[in-house]
């Protein structure tokens, strides 16, 4: 398979796997694939044979993230900023995306057989049109395998992420589908481009720079991040053990973290929804107040109403951005 | 053969507590000696005794006077290629220190930072805002002096209401306490009211876009999105850090806050002041 390199783990690496793997394992692992331009001027190659090089590279990871069980892997292969660079180096990006998403559809026995889902995170509508429906196809194909995910960012930032959610729970609210009251942490979640996923466990950023660049920058709010100096064509399986050990240092202080943000978080909505109904009670009731067992009724009553608005929201959210995809489908099947 | 390899495992956990422990013990005995030829020695002991990994961007801080030369502070700030203009301190330890808190700002402050923020994930120091005040103005007096707390006058920001552009003087500094609040549940709140507007027909959900979002977010016109954040104690997370505003930020980790001396501090700065930002490009 051309996006995950055939192959198993050498005797020493597999000891190693298995040594690991008796502590918590990441289930989800978040790279930024940095480092590619540096590593063909450190080898006095051409920039896109860089690019290439890092593409070899993550399909080399993608087969040692399989060996270690960690079942979904996202990756920052396109931000929106580097549409800056020049219309060469841009274009050529596109043309590797291009030859390796055409590539993957080729391979769709194989990818069915290991039950790959490929997903695109990013705002499609700022790519070449014939990119956008590669990708669609690629998307649209592998739907529903479920055995590991692979998620790729493309012309993505987390800002136009979250502003993208925010403008669908806006359009939720013009065509009635929910409140501006409904409006959540949690909602948000599942408005943004990654809500088929949990978030990630472990960040890894290669080539020392030790920022975040725009990326999954609500998600990893309370993951694990390591920052590593090795350049990203250069990542080795001891680079990913490394990562994985610091994820297993921190584990218990992250989930212990992550845990009273999850109560903070529950207690807010609790209050919300308190709020919600006093309100609804002044404007529509009849003056008169509840008992507390009346009380504790119409909140129940209140909650479950919420969840079924939001419910049928994300359904008709889900329904639209299938149809976007389904419809670039049919576009490059007339074509 | 499970069993072997949690042994195993368990094993190489300890063998990697140990090495921290290690570093922790050595570094806090060798603050006192000021000898670096000395730590770097026994630096070059500990690597080879636990397994080395490729390290990340920790520093181990140099062993130091505690109080440097006030008068130098503003100097060594001018001679750095580049200064945050928003540092933000994340201290990331169960039982924060109040007095070596105080101190960081102070030391910000001298070295010419106009921006710093100080944030804790379980909101202590929100909700301790006035202690850490009243803290912050006394190490001003003991650090800067009369004459220095005069010339470097700091504006303490609470929470949203203040929403003034100030001008920034040019020994001005404006110092804000965050906390978790201020980073998701800020997002949501700004999302709430532009649902809001959409429910009002004053917006449309197309209307909605990056630049608009940002502007609800932003604390003031003129203040900057953090540039640096400094990071102290183990755990290796931002720890709900504001995260629409670090989006660009360097983040540099530093042990502990406890004890913390300026040269750490500096170093940290000097690491900041070489990183190279190429912002997509």
């Amino acid at each position: 398979m051309s996006w995950i390199r055939e192959g198993e783990l050498n005797l020493i690496e597999k000891l190693s796997a298995n040594i690991l793997k008796a502590g918590p394992m990441p289930k989800h692992v978040a790279f930024i694939m940095d480092g590619n331009r540096r590593y063909a001027r450190k080898r006095q190659v051409e920039r896109q044979e860089g690019h290439t090089q890092g593409f070899d590279k993550l399909a080399e990871t993608l087969r040692w993230c399989l060996n270690l069980s960690i079942h979904e892997v996202t990756v920052y292969a396109f931000s929106i900023e580097n549409f800056k660079r020049s219309k060469d180096e841009v274009d050529g990006l596109m043309e590797l995306a291009k030859q390796k998403f055409i590539r993957l559809l080729e391979e769709q026995d194989n990818l069915e057989k290991h039950g790959v889902c490929i997903r695109v995170l990013g705002d499609l509508t700022l790519l070449p049109l014939d990119l956008q429906q590669h990708i669609a196809r690629a998307v649209v194909a592998t739907r529903t395998h479920n055995k590991c995910f692979l998620n790729v960012c493309f012309a993505y930032t987390s800002r136009h992420e979250i502003a993208n959610a925010v403008g669908e729970m806006a359009w939720g609210v013009e065509q009635g589908l929910i409140k501006s009251s409904d409006v959540s942490e949690a909602l948000l979640s599942r408005c943004l481009y990654s809500s088929n996923s949990p978030n990630p466990d472990l960040l890894i950023r290669t080539s020392g720079e030790v920022r975040l660049s725009d990326f999954l920058l609500w998600q990893t709010s309370h993951s694990c991040l390591v920052f590593q100096s090795v350049l990203w064509p250069e990542y080795s399986f001891w680079n990913l053990c490394d990562a994985i050990l610091q994820y297993q240092l921190n584990h218990r202080p992250l989930q212990k973290a992550r845990d009273q943000h999850r109560e903070g978080q529950a207690l807010q909505q609790h209050e919300a929804d308190r709020a919600c109904l006093a309100d609804l009670l002044q404007h529509h009731g009849n003056g008169k107040p509840l008992d507390a067992q009346r009380r504790q009724e119409a909140l129940l009553n209140y909650t479950a109403s919420r969840e079924e608005r939001v419910q049928d929201f994300l359904g008709a959210l889900q329904h639209k951005r299938d149809s976007f995809l389904t419809d670039l489908t049919s576009q490059a099947a007339l074509a | 053969m499970v069993h072997v390899y949690e042994f195993m495992w368990r094993v190489l956990h300890v063998l990697l507590h140990i090495h921290r422990t290690l570093i922790t013990l050595f570094r806090i005995r060798l603050r006192n000696w000021n000898g670096q030829l000395w730590s770097r020695a026994i630096a070059a002991l500990l690597v080879p005794i636990a397994l080395s990994f490729p390290k990340q961007k920790k520093l181990v801080p140099a062993p130091g006077k505690r109080v440097g030369r006030r008068y130098r502070w503003g100097a060594d700030g001018k001679s750095l290629e580049k200064l945050p203009d928003h540092i933000g301190l994340l201290i990331a330890e169960e039982e924060p220190r109040y007095t070596d808190i105080a101190n960081l700002v102070v030391w910000c402050m001298a070295v010419g930072i106009s921006y710093i923020s100080v944030y804790d994930n379980h909101g202590v120091f929100r909700r301790n805002n006035s202690r850490l005040m009243e803290e912050i103005l006394k190490q001003q007096q003991e650090l800067l002096g009369l004459e220095g707390s005069k010339q470097h006058s700091v504006e303490f920001l609470s929470n949203g209401t203040d929403k003034q552009d100030h001008q920034v003087l040019s020994c001005q500094s404006v110092v804000k306490v965050l906390s978790p609040d201020d980073g998701k549940l800020r997002i949501v709140q700004a999302a709430q009211e532009l649902c809001r507007a959409v429910e009002q027909m004053e917006k449309t959900a197309k209307d909605i876009n990056v630049t608009v979002l940002d502007s609800l977010l932003r604390e003031s016109k003129t203040t900057p999105d953090p540039d640096l954040v400094l990071k102290f104690g183990p755990v290796e997370s931002t720890l709900g850090f504001l995260p629409w505003h670090i989006r660009l930020t360097e983040f540099i980790s530093l042990p502990s806050h406890v004890d913390v001396s300026y040269e750490d501090l500096f170093s940290a700065l000097q690491h900041y002041a070489s990183c190279e930002q190429r912002l997509g490009k």
